[in-house]
């Protein structure tokens, strides 16, 4: 029964995979790429990992110490990697409808 | 047409390589002579669970000596030729000051940087017990570093003391495979301390010792490397 739930929980994380895949060959620019590869892929390692937690219930501490980190370095890096790229001004997609990034920096410079 | 011709015969020929490759490959059930001596030799002798350290840091640690030294001249030779032209490139490509890091990445760098130290430390304590040692720990080091250098542009490494410990470390390291000629069978034996009992967290020689000091001298010349790429400090100061 463990064996089965692990199972299934690793096949939805390599599910997520494949669709963090996806997005990065189809999504239209570098943002949205990156968000797509970053979301699914923390989700993916996430439920690879609880999956794993399940064949090997001995190794669930060190497991959930791995989740931690991806789950605090993955976000950061790719919010690192991407203010980078619109710091280059990599441009937007063409049918992006708001730049709240640009709006807030507008904000800030007409304060006082 | 033809351009799509000769991406197939590419494939095609990657694809004969890496086919002998799979094909003529065949999994070995025994130990080489040498592998095996080395896999009897190291617990026994050295008292280091971990056979990899135990060859690194003792049978051929005149070896990682060099090793570290080329890592040495490597970040000189970096520091030399980026500090040879600091900087129009910022201008060129980048925007026009320096930016901010973002509030995201300093609170996680403050969440992170001692997690990634205290795994660093824990990679180059059990080096000779399992997977890791100075090398690694080290390449792990600078990867904080490198990560407080992305959360804070404006940090001063501190380079001199970056120097001044690498440098004490390596002369150490140094003194230590000269006791070993004096104490023990030759240079850079391991075993001028006693070697403990197999397993536990105090064995194995001087192994950790030599592992700490190569760690802390890897995470030095790394950083120093990484801090080369920076922009000029005092440009930006200038520019913010």
């Amino acid at each position: 029964m463990m064996e089965v739930i692990g199972s299934t929980l690793v096949l939805l994380g390599a599910l997520f995979h494949f669709s963090a895949g996806l997005g990065m060959l189809r999504m239209p620019d570098v943002y949205t790429r990156m968000q797509a590869g970053t979301k699914a892929s923390t989700l993916g390692n996430t439920l690879i990992l609880a999956g794993l937690a399940f064949y090997h219930p001995g190794w669930s501490l060190k497991l959930l110490i791995i989740v931690y980190f991806v789950l605090m370095t993955n976000p950061i890096s790719s919010h690192a990697l991407a203010r980078a790229a619109y710091g280059i001004r990599i441009p937007l997609a063409g049918d992006t409808g708001i730049d709240a990034l640009r709006d807030d920096q507008q904000n800030l410079r007409s304060k006082p | 047409m033809t351009r799509r011709f000769f991406v197939v015969v590419a494939i095609v020929l990657f694809g004969l390589v890496f086919a002998s490759l799979a094909i003529g490959y065949t999994e070995q059930h025994s130990l080489r002579a040498l592998a095996e001596s080395y896999v009897r030799l190291v617990p026994q002798e050295l008292g280091a669970p971990n056979v990899i350290t135990g060859i690194l840091l003792t049978y051929r640690a005149f070896d990682t000596l060099g090793e570290v030294a080329v890592l040495f001249m490597v970040g000189a030779g970096v520091v030399l030729v980026l500090s040879a032209d600091r900087w129009p490139r910022a201008a060129a490509y980048g925007p026009e000051k320096p930016r901010q890091s973002s509030e995201i990445m300093q609170s996680g760098a403050q969440i992170l940087a001692p997690l990634i130290a205290i795994f660093a430390a824990y990679i180059i304590m059990n080096g000779h017990l399992s997977a890791g040692g100075g090398f690694q720990g080290g390449a792990v080091i600078a990867s904080c570093v490198l990560l407080l250098l992305l959360a804070y542009p404006q940090y001063q490494v501190n380079i001199e003391f970056l120097s001044i410990t690498e440098s004490v470390a390596g002369a150490l390291f140094v003194l230590a495979g000269i006791a070993g000629l004096i104490v023990a069978d030759g240079f850079l034996d391991s075993r001028i301390l006693p070697l403990g009992q197999f397993g536990a967290f105090f064995s194995a020689g001087a192994i950790p010792v030599l592992s700490i000091l190569l760690g802390v001298k890897v995470g030095c010349e790394l950083s120093v490397i990484l801090d080369g790429f920076r922009p000029e400090p005092v440009e930006q100061k200038d520019q913010v």
